[in-house]
């Protein structure tokens, strides 16, 4: 066996409301590639932005090539070889490539840059991982897939020793994959340390040595990948006790009309022929991990984004939704996932907020709002909801996020929707307000709304949904009922294996 | 002393203004003291004190206030509009030419100063709001066309439109009226007409909404780009009725002119507590700073200074209050 | 046509440069076919001395603008130095390159200011250089007791600055001017292109947290943009002096929007992150075309001003749709 580069032992760390990480440990040896899995919140992002400086530790001990170290900045872990390569990448576009892996530290020659150097240095270090990219090209004009390689490359130029990938292969394609993990095992050939966060798991199966299962904050456990099935790394993914009740069948009649139907949806590249039904008083679960395309379906069935082909049924009648106007107009209503961004209006008041998506209904003449009304409704709607403000004249700015959540809520159900997209509703909404979340959706169906509901939380996903879609890659993959269907059938459709 | 301030603050006449806004109305009795003892020292024994100072005051708060008013409606949006000046400059050439050479009668040509500030203001509202130009390059380039458009109307001339008491000037009387200041009532109910407008109709309602979260707005099913373009449409409506109040005060317009004015109602809009960052505008506020704004100027006159004291003194105040509201604004989050 | 864009030639100036040289060559070719009195050769020598002052502005405006701010604080301010430099000289009897140095001192002085509000308190570039603005615009005035500013005449002591720009030998004016802009030119390509600072302006409009993270002092050269804007809006402002017999306090407003107008013309991006001297260059000449060569077609001097506006809102609206694709 190799010799350990990086222990980390007994990691601890709170947010506020939440325990991330439960003593946590992990160990990276040079020359092994180390697979880091667990679903959406399992607390991959956060030991690794403990690891790199981002986030500092409560409890627990880093030993970094034999000494105990701490970084407060991602910069200090840079200059110590720990370096990410981010999913998003920090790149700026208008300069070359050459320019971008050397930025902050040229070399010169008097006054003046010297590229000839940095271009030279930069095809060396291409030729060293065996890439073909032309140092003079434009950042911005590079494939997603080679850009990420040129980060690589910056890392490896930064005299990295740990390379920590944070689902490199979400946005290349196959052949680009396939370059990728040349690189990774010449690295590994190297003696570099590689931590390879992904959810692909043939990828797992490919590439890494070791994998490490994280789940609700805590380590489940370390296997040696080429010993363990696709099956084994799933059961420890998904392997926890639900507390609350599943649903265990649908309560929606067999013979409830269909309210809503999407035919072979096309939006860019995460929306790849999507077609699914929703009928009335139904709670649709769409599942699936992050970046699967589930929020793109939504806002391409809105309006908020365009939509390239397909059709779209409201109660049976064909509409042509271009709009956000338009999706108002046939009684849907979304709640985005990033409440404070697309959701509310946070420097308004809960009334203000509450009427924003009807306001037309309440005028008295000449374009006047009606105050009283507006007052009335929004009061209304937060005692139905209880909604928890001091008054209706309250900033929105100033509630909890549970209660904005309500807020918005309340906008669309004042606005008369019947379809009401809810995008993980309680995203960063703390445990007893989700309760009342889950309540008021379950209300709502009953009172004859429907709902889809996208959520990347399992949890969630069985307790509330009727019937579950789960999509992958921008593809629909799976649809069950909630009677069959089971953790490991959807974490398996949601990873599902792609074709390398 | 904490104490006194607080319950002061909790009054229901100063909670319903707003706290700023009663301090910068104690602000104008100030500077109206601090003018009354400077000016007869600074000019040996002129006085500050006079009925026809605080008139000719009031002409300058005019025009300027209604540039204000207009622009508060695109700073609620989160843009700005630097055209309004010139456009002011533009409706009033264009609009006294044809009074002067065309002989139309005068009601129609106050009509046509409104309509050209709104012509302005509709183009420069599509640019923003349909093509997502960025609005201070916009209305910078707008501000170079209405220069142009005013000069080439009137053959780079001046134009100046009937004065005296005929009955060819009946709208001098909308300024002032056997030395009534009519123009004071009737920019106060105007300025009453826009807060109507901007806290009380959804088109106001959404204006103010788009200014702090756009998307959200346009998330709930309301066309921002409609509303956008309409605070542009308002603002290059106001120049055109500044442009009838500054020839009802000064007559005579030069072609090439007004952008120094954009400044001072952008001045008179940031003192007013209206956020460069979009979402919140006070009309009332506007109205103030635009009162104050003429004052500063009709002091630094009466004692002695040249105009270039006003330009440094609005260029440092705008600085000043952009930079309290990014900092309070910082605080808060 | 793509392998007329992927030739090295034309990758090498860019397709924009190119068809403004093109649209250059034609405008040119318009103007000398339909007015007889524009084919002299003084009307190249008056073309050049307006576009002096308005070309060097745009060099230094380039700057913010590829950071993705602007500068609206030049053209008032160049009248303001020039004016001040005069009254030195006049008033104060102080030699002609005492003035030239104040001149620019207060240029950069002002750069300074507007980059520290911008790159350290956050204030949008827009309305900090408008208050800057209007500051110098009412400061030349009070500085000089709002006397016109005169510089030198030709036969005067000092009036040698003139000959930087226009150098007469035997009757015929040379306009020498032109040899120095394209040194400046040269110059700040290569500073642009190949310094660090040009690189990290760049880097700043790209996506400044980038920069950010690779442990670059942002501010630093973000400030440094707006220095060099004001460093060229002196040199400007010696150019307009030098152009100019007389210059009245208070103007100047306007002559920004010829420079920003040249520098987007010349592919500069309002979005920031892209932009190029040379650009410039071609730009503020195609704009100075226009300005000289419209009045001889029986165009008003101020057409100019509807058609800097149009280019400019044009040149906008095609950058925006381009950017979109």
């Amino acid at each position: 066996m190799n010799d350990v580069i990086l222990t980390m032992k007994g990691i601890d760390k709170s947010f506020p409301g939440v325990h991330a990480l439960d003593h946590v440990d992990f160990e990276v040896r040079k020359g092994e590639v180390h697979a880091l899995m667990g679903e959406n919140g399992a607390g991959k992002s956060t030991l690794m932005g403990v690891l790199t400086g981002i986030f500092s530790k409560d409890a627990g001990t880093i030993t970094y090539e034999g000494k105990e170290v701490y970084y407060a900045s991602p910069r200090e872990a840079q200059t110590a070889g720990i370096v990410i390569v981010h999913q998003e990448l920090n790149m700026m576009g208008h300069l070359t490539v050459a320019q971008n892996i050397f930025i902050g530290r040229e070399w010169k020659k008097g006054p003046l840059i010297d590229d000839a150097r940095m271009n030279e240095e930069a095809r060396k270090l291409f030729a060293l991982l065996k890439i073909d990219i032309n140092p003079r090209e434009t950042m911005s004009r590079l494939t997603v897939g080679k850009q990420q390689m040129c980060e690589i490359a910056k890392a490896i130029s930064h005299e990295a020793k740990i390379i920590i990938f944070d689902e490199p292969t979400a946005a290349l394609t196959d052949t680009e994959i396939e370059q990728l993990f040349n690189i990774i095992r010449d690295l590994r050939q190297k003696q570099y340390g590689i931590v390879y966060i992904s959810h692909r798991m043939d990828e797992i199966k490919q590439i890494t040595d070791r994998v490490t299962v994280m789940r609700d904050g805590q380590k489940v456990g370390t296997l040696i990948t080429s010993e363990c099935t696709k099956d084994d790394i799933v059961h420890m993914m998904v392997g926890r006790v639900i507390y609350e009740e599943p649903k265990t069948h649908s309560r929606v009649p067999a013979d409830a009309p269909v309210v809503l139907k999407a035919e072979h949806l096309y939006a860019g590249r995460m929306v790849q022929d999507v077609s699914f039904e929703l009928r009335k008083g139904e709670i649709l679960g769409f599942s699936g991990l992050m970046g699967a395309g589930r929020t793109d379906t939504a806002r391409a069935l809105f309006g908020a984004d365009p939509r390239e082909s397909g059709d779209v049924y409201v109660e049976g009648k064909k509409v042509n939704i271009r709009s956000p106007q338009d999706a108002v107009r046939e009684g849907i209503g979304y709640l985005s996932e990033d409440r404070k961004r697309f959701g509310v209006v946070l420097e308004k008041t809960v009334a203000q907020n509450s009427t924003l998506a009807s306001l037309r209904h309440y005028v008295k003449y000449l374009g006047m709002i009606d105050r009283a009304a507006e007052r009335k409704v929004s009061q209304e709607m937060v005692k139905a909801l209880k909604t928890k403000t001091p008054s209706v004249d309250q900033l929105v700015m100033d509630l909890s996020g549970g209660n904005q959540q309500k807020v918005v809520v309340g906008k669309w159900l004042i606005s008369k929707s019947k379809i009401l997209i809810f995008d993980e509703p309680t995203r960063g909404i703390d445990v007893g307000a989700k309760q009342e979340i889950y309540e008021l959706m379950n209300r709502l169906v009953k009172e004859g709304k429907s709902i889809i509901m996208i959520s990347s939380e399992m949890q969630e996903i069985l307790r509330m949904s009727d019937r579950i879609v789960v999509m992958c890659e921008g593809k629909k993959t799976a649809e069950f009922d909630i009677a069959e269907a089971t953790q490991e059938k959807i974490m398996s459709a949601a990873t599902r294996e792609i074709a390398v | 002393m904490k104490f006194a301030l607080q319950r002061f603050k909790n009054l229901r006449f100063v909670k319903l203004i707003g706290f700023n806004r009663v301090v910068l109305i104690a602000i104008i009795f100030l500077m109206y003291g601090f003018f009354t003892i400077l000016t007869p020292i600074l000019r040996n024994g002129s006085s500050f004190v006079n009925y026809n100072r605080i008139l000719s005051a009031l002409n300058y708060a005019y025009f300027i206030g209604f540039l204000g008013l207009g622009v508060t409606f695109v700073i609620a949006t989160g843009g700005i509009d630097f055209s309004i000046g010139p456009v002011m400059f533009c409706s009033a050439l264009i609009s006294g030419y044809c009074l002067t050479k065309f002989n139309m009668p005068l009601w129609l040509c106050l009509f046509v100063s409104v309509a050209v500030g709104a012509v302005f203001g509709s183009i420069g509202g599509y640019f923003v709001a349909f093509r997502h130009l960025p609005s201070f390059i916009t209305s910078l380039a707008l501000m170079q066309v209405a220069k142009g458009v005013g000069s080439i109307f009137t053959k780079t001339q001046s134009v100046t439109w009937p004065s005296g008491s005929s009955a060819a000037s009946w709208y001098r009387d909308l300024v002032k009226w056997n030395g009534i200041p009519v123009g004071f009532f009737i920019f106060i109910a105007i300025a009453a007409l826009c807060a109507v407008l901007l806290y009380r109709t959804t088109a106001g309602r959404y204006m103010l909404s788009l200014g702090s979260n756009k998307e959200a707005v346009r998330l709930s099913g309301v066309d921002t780009r409609r509303w956008e373009m309409l605070a542009y449409v308002m603002s290059g409506t106001m120049a055109g009725v500044a442009a009838i109040f500054y020839v009802g005060a000064y007559t005579t317009v030069q072609p090439g002119l007004g952008d120094t004015f954009n400044n001072e109602a952008i001045a008179a809009c940031v003192m007013g507590g209206t956020s460069m960052a979009g979402g919140s505008a006070s009309i009332l506020g506007t109205v103030i700073g635009a009162i104050i704004v003429a004052l500063m100027q009709e002091g630094i006159l009466a004692m002695g200074f040249t105009i270039s004291y006003q330009y440094v003194l609005t260029g440092l105040i705008v600085l000043g209050a952009v930079t309290a509201d990014i900092i309070s604004r910082k605080r808060k989050n | 046509m793509d392998r007329l864009r992927n030739h090295p030639l034309i990758k090498k100036l860019g397709v924009q440069r190119l068809v403004i040289t093109g649209v250059l060559v034609i405008l040119f070719v318009f103007f000398t076919l339909m007015s007889p009195s524009f084919r002299k050769y003084t009307t190249i020598i008056t073309m050049t001395s307006y576009m002096y002052y308005i070309m060097l502005m745009a060099i230094g405006v380039t700057f913010p603008l590829i950071t993705g701010g602007v500068d609206l604080s030049i053209g008032t301010g160049l009248v303001c130095y020039s004016i001040v430099g005069s009254y030195l000289m006049r008033q104060m009897g102080l030699p002609i390159w005492v003035a030239m140095l104040v001149t620019v001192g207060m240029g950069v002085f002002f750069g300074f200011f507007n980059g520290i509000i911008i790159a350290k308190l956050n204030l949008p570039p827009f309305i900090t250089t408008l208050c800057t603005m209007m500051i110098v615009r009412g400061l030349g005035s009070i500085l000089t007791q709002s006397m016109t500013g005169v510089w030198p005449m030709a036969g005067q002591e000092g009036s040698w600055f003139r000959d930087l720009l226009k150098y007469k030998i035997n009757g015929t004016i040379y306009p020498v001017g032109l040899v120095i802009i394209i040194i400046l030119v040269i110059i700040m390509s290569m500073v642009l292109n190949h310094t660090r600072v040009g690189r990290y302006i760049i880097a700043i409009g790209s996506n400044k947290e980038a920069l950010k993270l690779s442990g670059v002092n942002v501010v630093r050269w973000h400030v440094m943009a707006y220095v060099f804007s004001g460093f060229f809006a002196g040199l400007a402002a010696i150019a307009y002096a030098g152009t100019f017999t007389s210059i009245t306090p208070g103007t100047g407003a306007g002559f920004e929007l010829d420079a920003i107008g040249g520098a987007i013309i010349g592919g500069t991006a309002m979005t920031g992150g892209s932009g190029s001297i040379v650009g410039t260059f071609l730009g503020v000449i195609l704009i100075s075309l226009l300005k000289t060569g419209l009045p001889y077609i029986g165009l008003q001097a101020n057409w100019q001003q509807i058609i800097t506006g149009s280019i400019i809102i044009t040149a906008v609206t095609i950058d925006m749709i381009r950017r979109r694709k």
